[in-house]
């Protein structure tokens, strides 16, 4: 029967003799609520939008609407020569840029299947590692700063500023890094850079303690945190969620162990992995990954190899510039690379990489020619925005930005 | 054995079986092995093999393992042989190669970021492919580089002395304007005597370069190829229908390429009988008009001050408010429509529909009129086909070619490399009958000097000597014996005196060419200007027509009878029905039926037939002299500079109330006019061409409009909308969409309509009649002392448009100077600065002469395309009888040298 | 390796509670810090020091003697993984035979810095500084035009030349002059062309 007008305004209580204990719920009103929150939401990273479905405070459905910072990314790929496609990359997940010009150039060179120099891959390593470092240190700020507690920004801003000064010392520039080469790296490290990050190795360890002093034993952030965004292991495998979030769950999943590739194999770190699957576990194991990415830098660094740190392969790898101005073949190489670019085999290939957030993979088919025919990237991001919904259901609207910020969500390679 | 391998694609050796990488491939013996195994989709570098002519073997590169053998060997200069086991890849053959890239390399300078072949360069891929690395002792020639040429430069230091721009115009163009020279040490490629190339310069030797040697000046270091957009389109200047590629960048035409180049370099030797993808000099260099600075880029509206740019709204408005009035107050038949047959098929559909359909007059004409209209109404009355009846692969592979007044490297230079080719490789004996010793004579087994304006008389010679030797096919006679008895009466009448006078050529020469002509199995008649652009050149044609059909070669493969259009779309003009006596699809405008067709889907009355209503070319001219015709449509026509002054152009002309022209360029014609619409050229529209073989080419739009000027088909519809017409059309597929329901199968994109000839009809209706008045040779001779002044093509030019291409201007810039023979020079001992007066009843001309061996005692030369000085007023403008084809070429002129000028 | 909590005592966690021990701790770190010298600074009064290594506003470069060295090859504009470069090129008319860009037009606006325009270029004519101020209320003045960026070249050549060799494009010796390109071949003194006939 339809209820008049006013009525439906005017919130009832009826009270149930059989069970008086639910008298505080309302009986008459339970229309859901429908909300839009981003894309302009200052915690959504980005230009999230989220329709949320909330009965009173709580969550029945959450409908994440992707796309706002969609850039075809993909489909540039098509149009540019394998190499030109590295400073796109650079903007995918734009707070790890190094990881994703890692997670590129490993693919094209498993797809034109050429072998990197050791110094390379320990530099490609080193760099890595510190910008997992820059990445976890960002996450944990922004997230921190989400739920309430401004302080840990700044801290954590403060000693990722070192490190991106760092980079604008070893490539040019502090985000849009493009220092990954396809066969190597664009440039060597310099001794007074080694010599920063042997300091910085020092100096880095205490100041992961002064951000944990702030928030393990701050009440707020731990009823914030622990037994928000639960995911079980099962849950999360098949979610096809990676990286910390799948950890978090308890699942000792880590390409760096169980794929080493570049020099993950060649020193000595341990995969941090959660038990109960909530937020504050993924905390702590991005946490604890920051430590084991100074160990490994530590190591690497030590024992880091002499050498080249380009491939030679005559046909794919640019040229030395030295050589480009008086011999012949380097010039063909460098005007035929830069122009057309090199041709793969035709073929498909796959190639995952343990990034920050996740398993970035990329996926492409070459046609033979210069250009890519397809290129696909797994990005985590995206692929974690498919759990949001189930990892969102029956929470309040205010944890939300905490499951938002569980999975380290980056726009740029969500959307592409 | 011949020491090169057999690559004539017809060659009759016996079929061998070899294996290749394991596959049993079967083949002729003796053929090249390389073609052998790029038959297979094999391919082996090669830099200097083309298909298009013999294997040279200089490169290195196509290197085989051939069992039996211990190192390998050039797979392009080994014979195929039966039982060989070839082997093409594997290390040592990679290695192999890589030394002979490297063997080229070591002398090649470091070039690559000057050079204009960077990006398209073969010895780049070679480089590249095969991963060469540290050129240490590379020791680069250091010549100078080679720049007297007008168009192309030929640097020596990247060359690889591959020998393909030497082939290729020896053997392709048989031209033969390059070869090796031996100087201080080093081999170059020169011109033939080490002076400045100044050639054909159809570009081939560019096209084929695999390196940067030859570059072209007129694009020198101003692009790379990853910058050019690349459209293919069908060339605007002559009728050949050849590809090219139109590489812009922005709203620059940067260079012009074609389907050949060393990049497609593994093709069927067979497949060139088709054509070989490549342009001449005009197609290749001469684009310069598209982005010329003389251009239209807003229409013009004649005002107090003359004719001042004004806004297309503001234009329209006038051209539809006076067409109106002018309708309104005399009638639809005073107003009329000339358009010329360089507009697409599109296009020129859309002129007759707005003539006909929206202002209701049937007088209207396009620039077909100017010859074509000659032939194709000869042969559709003759036989029904209104166009050429063979394709190229039938002149290819001719055993007998004649051609009748056509200087066909000139006009059409690559129908021309039909007939090249059909010369060097199928050995056909070709009869070229012209007044002057063109190119193509030089190369033909039986040159036949005749006398200027001799071709009709020729023609009607071969029947006589057909008929009277006995050379009929009876089978073909039999059918129609009454016509074959009217004829053998007629050519009876004629005498051989009188004959060979007219001719002039001999009688045993008329009688073996009437001999080779009739006895060969493949015999191609082509004929051109010399027949079509005639006074007499409907009869003419309809006297070809006798040759054929009593020498049984009307229906017989390889057989035909064919003229040569000379602009891009004067057939498709004629299939359009832009003309006054005929319908779309060529259907006659006089046919009740057809018309009340076209009116249906229409939906209009058309304007009837009747002489008062329909007039063409020299009828609307004469008419507008006469003020019947108050206002003329004219579209990219140019009357006043193509008629001469005799005709009294200008005199129409100005006497009209509204002349509307519609031109990229702002030609003498519209100078005049009172209204100016900007069209656009070929470069900025879509469309299509029909070509000479009937075959329908795309035309596609490389660039953005040229400022405000817009395409035709656009004005065309902006008008008839206007004008209250329905004409919805919104780009010219909805045109072609139109033109597909009425003319089925028109859009034969790719390969040319099989023919039919149907004589039958013709043969008994009314031939009997006609025959006798068609063989009657006029008696005139030449008065002593007199020259024949021949107005012709040149191959830097077609027709007005090429003047506006700076880069042919360059090549050909009008001198104003008469061509003489040198005997008469020192005859008249006109020395080299000496000017001559050349006079005809029409007034006199001074200017200077010189020397051009190849012409006829007795005749000059001046070039159609200048009038500067006015040389075709000089000339007597006689119309056709039957189709109104105004001839204007050829004239008799007095000269005498000027006494005491030394300019 | 995993996640540990570790339980705390009824006691203690009541005594966290009422004595607001994490404001405690916090408090602790932030005073500490009260003692050291902030490691922000105030922009416009004081800047960074830019690494030589830094990919700033591209510029285009002379030879020592003044001369151009692009030769307008145009491989920049093949390179750029953003297209914002233009290069027209044609032959120098003062010196027969050589190619140089006439226009080279670099879309500021577009450009993602990547530098690759440096590394691809044969003659090393580009390079980046460490210009980052330009910043404007017109964006027409961000398309910047050949004079712009050889202006940009010429104020900070040093800074360019830095660049070219923290990247290795050039070495810094002696040798770098050999880079200079020549145009390995000359015009031949051969006769005008021929008059066509």
């Amino acid at each position: 029967m339809k209820q008049p007008l006013e009525d439906q305004r005017t919130t009832v209580y009826k009270v149930d003799p059989e069970h008086p204990e639910n008298r505080a719920l309302p009986t008459l009103r339970t229309e859901e609520m429908m909300l839009n929150m981003g894309p302009q939401h200052p915690s959504t990273h980005g230009v999230l939008k989220v329709v949320l479905a909330l009965e009173g405070e709580r969550i029945v459905k959450a409908t994440p609407v992707m796309g706002y910072l969609h850039r075809g990314v993909e489909k540039l790929a098509e149009d540019g020569t394998y190499h030109q496609f590295i400073p796109h990359t650079d903007r995918l997940d734009y707070i790890c840029a190094m990881y994703n010009n890692f997670a590129y150039c490993r693919a094209v060179e498993k797809l034109v299947g050429i072998t990197i120099p050791p110094r390379a891959e320990y530099l490609r390593t080193i760099v890595a590692e510190i910008q997992r470092i820059i990445g976890h240190q960002f996450w944990l700020g922004t997230q921190a700063l989400d739920i309430g507690a401004m302080t840990v920004f700044f801290y954590t801003f403060r000693d990722r500023e070192i490190l991106l000064d760092f980079f604008d010392e070893l490539c040019g520039a502090r985000l849009t890094t493009s220092w990954y080469r396809i066969g190597g790296v664009e440039r060597d490290f310099t001794p007074e850079l080694i010599e920063k990050l042997r300091r910085f190795v020092d100096y880095f360890p205490p100041k992961i303690d002064e951000y944990v002093t702030f928030l393990e034993t701050n009440r707020i952030w731990l009823s914030r945190t622990k037994g928000v965004a639960v995911i079980s292991a099962e849950d999360a495998i098949s979610f096809g969620l990676s990286g910390p979030t799948l950890r978090g769950s308890g699942v000792d999943y880590d390409l760096r162990k169980f794929e080493p590739y570049a020099a993950y194999g060649e020193c000595d770190w341990s995969v941090p992995v959660g038990k109960n699957g909530d937020t504050y576990d993924r905390y702590w194991i991005r946490v604890e990954e920051m430590r084991q990415s100074l160990k490994m830098v530590k190591q690497l660094l030590e024992k880091l190899p002499d050498g080249p740190v380009m491939a030679s392969v005559p046909s794919i790898t640019l040229p030395p510039k030295d050589k480009v101005f008086n011999d012949l073949a380097s010039m063909i190489q460098q005007f035929k690379l830069f122009s057309e670019g090199f041709k793969p085999p035709k073929g498909e290939i796959y190639c995952g990489t343990e990034a920050a957030k996740g398993e970035l993979g990329f996926y492409i088919v070459s046609n033979g020619e210069g250009k890519p025919y397809r290129l696909k990237i797994r990005a985590p991001s995206f692929i974690h925005m498919g759990a949001f919904d189930y990892m969102a259901k029956g929470y309040m609207i205010a944890d939300v930005v905490t499951i938002f910020g569980t999975y380290d969500i980056v726009m740029g390679e969500c959307d592409r | 054995m011949a020491l090169k391998p057999v690559t004539t694609p017809d060659a009759e050796a016996p079929s061998i079986e070899l294996s290749i990488d394991g596959q049993p491939v079967q083949s002729k013996a003796g053929v090249s092995l390389y073609d052998v195994i790029s038959q297979t989709g094999k391919i082996i570098p090669a830099m200097c093999y083309h298909y298009t002519f013999d294997p040279f073997g200089s490169c290195g590169m196509c290197l085989v393992m051939v069992e039996g053998k211990k190192a390998p060997v050039r797979s392009c200069t080994a014979k195929a042989e039966a039982g060989m086991v070839v082997r093409c890849e594997g290390d040592d053959l990679h290695a192999a190669r890589k030394k002979a890239v490297e063997k080229h390399l070591t002398i090649h300078p470091l070039d690559c970021p000057v050079c204009d072949a960077d990006g398209h360069c073969e010895l780049q891929d070679m480089a590249f492919q095969h991963g060469v690395q540290n050129l240490v002792n590379a020791k680069p020639k250091g010549l100078p580089e080679d720049r007297r040429s007008l168009v192309l430069d030929i640097n020596m230091n990247r060359c690889i002395l591959c020998g393909e721009c030497i082939n290729i115009c020896k053997d392709v163009q048989m031209v033969d304007a390059l070869q090796f020279f031996k100087k201080e040490g080093t081999t170059h490629v020169v011109a033939k005597g080490d002076v400045g190339l100044y050639c054909e310069f159809d570009g081939d030797c560019l096209a084929v370069c695999p390196v940067g040697a030859i570059t072209n000046k007129y694009s020198k270091y101003v692009y790379k190829p990853w910058q050019l957009k690349k459209t293919t389109s069908t060339c605007a200047y002559c009728a050949d229908g050849c590809q090219i590629h139109l590489e812009t960048s922005g709203r620059d035409v940067q260079r012009i390429t074609s389907p050949l180049s060393w990049k497609n370099k593994w093709g069927d030797r067979a497949e060139t009988a088709k054509g070989h993808g490549g342009l001449c000099v005009r197609g290749r260099f001469g684009f310069q008009y598209i982005d010329s600075k003389e251009r239209l880029g807003m229409p013009l509206l004649r005002t107090d001050d003359g004719l001042v740019p004004k806004s297309w709204y503001e234009t329209m408005e006038v051209v539809v408010e006076r067409l109106s009035a002018i309708k309104a107050a005399h009638g639809p038949n005073a107003i009329a429509g000339l358009i010329t047959a360089r507009c697409t098929n599109e296009e020129l559909y859309l002129f007759q529909k707005l003539m006909r359909a929206v202002i209701g007059t049937n007088q209207l004409d396009s620039s077909a009129r100017y010859g074509h209209l000659n032939f194709t109404r000869a042969m559709q009355k003759a036989v029904g086909i209104g166009r050429m009846m063979n394709s190229y692969e039938d002149i290819t592979k001719a055993k007998t070619l004649l051609l009748i007044g056509t200087d066909i490297t000139e006009t059409n230079p690559i129908t021309s490399l039909r007939v090249k080719e059909a010369i060097r490789v199928y050995g056909a004996q070709v009869i070229v009958a012209h007044p002057t010793l063109t190119n193509i004579a030089k190369l033909a087994s039986h040159p036949l000097p005749i006398a200027p304006a001799g071709e009709a008389a020729f023609i009607q010679a071969l029947v006589k000597a057909v008929v009277e030797q006995d050379l009929v096919d009876e089978a073909a006679v039999g059918a129609a014996p009454e016509a074959f008895a009217a004829l053998k009466h007629a050519v009876a009448g004629l005498s051989w005196d009188t004959v060979t006078n007219q001719v002039g050529a001999s009688k045993e020469a008329i009688l073996e060419a009437a001999r080779m002509y009739a006895e060969s199995p493949r015999a191609i008649i082509l004929c051109g200007e010399g027949v079509v652009r005639r006074a007499d050149g409907y009869t003419a044609v309809l006297n070809l027509v006798d040759l054929a059909w009593v020498t049984g070669k009307l229906n017989k493969p390889g057989c035909g009878i064919n003229a040569i259009p000379e602009e891009v779309n004067e057939q498709g003009a004629v299939d359009m029905g832009v003309a006054p006596e005929l319908l779309p699809g060529q259907s006659s405008y006089a046919d009740e039926e057809a018309r009340a067709k076209f009116a249906r889907v229409w939906d209009v009355s058309l304007p009837d037939a009747q002489p008062a209503t329909s007039a063409n070319l020299m009828e609307i001219l004469d008419r507008c002299r006469r003020g019947a015709i108050k206002a003329l449509y004219v579209v990219g026509e140019n009357p006043l500079a193509t008629l001469p002054s005799g005709t009294r152009v200008k005199e129409a002309l100005e006497k009209l109330d509204l002349l509307i022209c519609q031109d990229p360029f702002l030609t003498e014609t519209a100078q005049l006019a009172h209204v100016v619409l900007s069209a656009s050229t070929f470069a900025e529209k879509n469309g299509t061409f029909t070509d000479l073989q009937g075959r329908v080419n795309r035309v596609r739009e490389a660039l953005d409009l040229f400022e405000e000027a817009r395409p035709d088909w656009e004005i065309f519809v902006a008008l008839g909308q206007a004008l209250g017409a329905r004409m919805d059309y919104d780009s010219p597929q909805a045109v072609q969409s139109e033109i597909m329901k009425l003319l089925p199968g028109y859009y034969n994109l790719g390969e040319p309509r099989p023919v039919q000839a149907h004589p039958e009809s013709y043969l008994s209706q009314g031939y009997a009649q006609d025959v006798g008045a068609r063989y009657a040779l006029r008696g005139d001779t030449a008065p002593a002392g007199s020259f024949s002044l021949m107005l012709g093509q040149v191959l830097y030019h077609s027709g007005k448009l090429s003047t506006r291409a700076s880069g042919l201007i360059k090549l050909y810039p009008n001198k104003g100077h008469l061509k003489m023979h040198p005997d008469d020079l020192a005859r008249l001992q006109i020395g080299e600065h000496d000017a001559v007066r050349v006079t005809s009843g029409r007034g006199s001309v001074e200017m200077k002469a010189e020397a051009d061996p190849d012409l006829a005692v007795g005749t000059c030369f001046f070039p159609e395309h200048f009038n500067q000085p006015p040389v075709k007023d000089l000339t007597e403008c006689v119309t056709d009888p039957v189709t109104s084809v105004p001839s204007f070429k050829l004239t008799r002129v007095t000269i005498e040298k000027l006494k005491g000028t030394r300019a | 390796m995993s996640a540990g909590t570790q339980e705390k005592s009824l006691l203690r966690t009541v005594w966290d509670a009422f004595s607001f021990s994490e404001i405690r701790t916090a408090m602790r770190v932030v005073f500490r810090h009260m003692f050291v010298k902030p490691v922000t600074f105030e922009y416009p009064r004081e800047k960074r020091t830019i690494p030589d290594a830094h990919r700033g506003a591209l510029g285009l470069l002379r030879y020592d003697d003044g001369e151009e060295r692009c030769v307008g090859c145009d491989l920049c504009e093949a390179a750029c993984p953003s297209r914002c470069i233009k290069v027209v090129s044609a032959e120098n008319p003062d010196r027969p035979l050589s190619r140089y860009a006439t226009e080279f037009y670099i879309d500021i606006t577009k450009c993602v810095f990547c530098g690759y325009c440096v590394e691809a270029c044969p003659v090393n004519a580009l390079a980046m500084t460490k210009m980052y101020e330009y910043s404007t209320a017109d964006k027409r003045s961000l398309i910047f035009d050949k004079a712009k960026l050889y202006d940009v070249g010429e104020q900070h050549i040093e800074d360019a030349k830095r660049y070219l060799y923290a990247h290795n494009q050039e070495k810094n010796d002696a040798d770098s002059r050999a880079y200079r390109y020549k145009f390995p071949h000359q015009v031949a003194a051969l006769t005008p062309p021929q008059d066509p006939s």
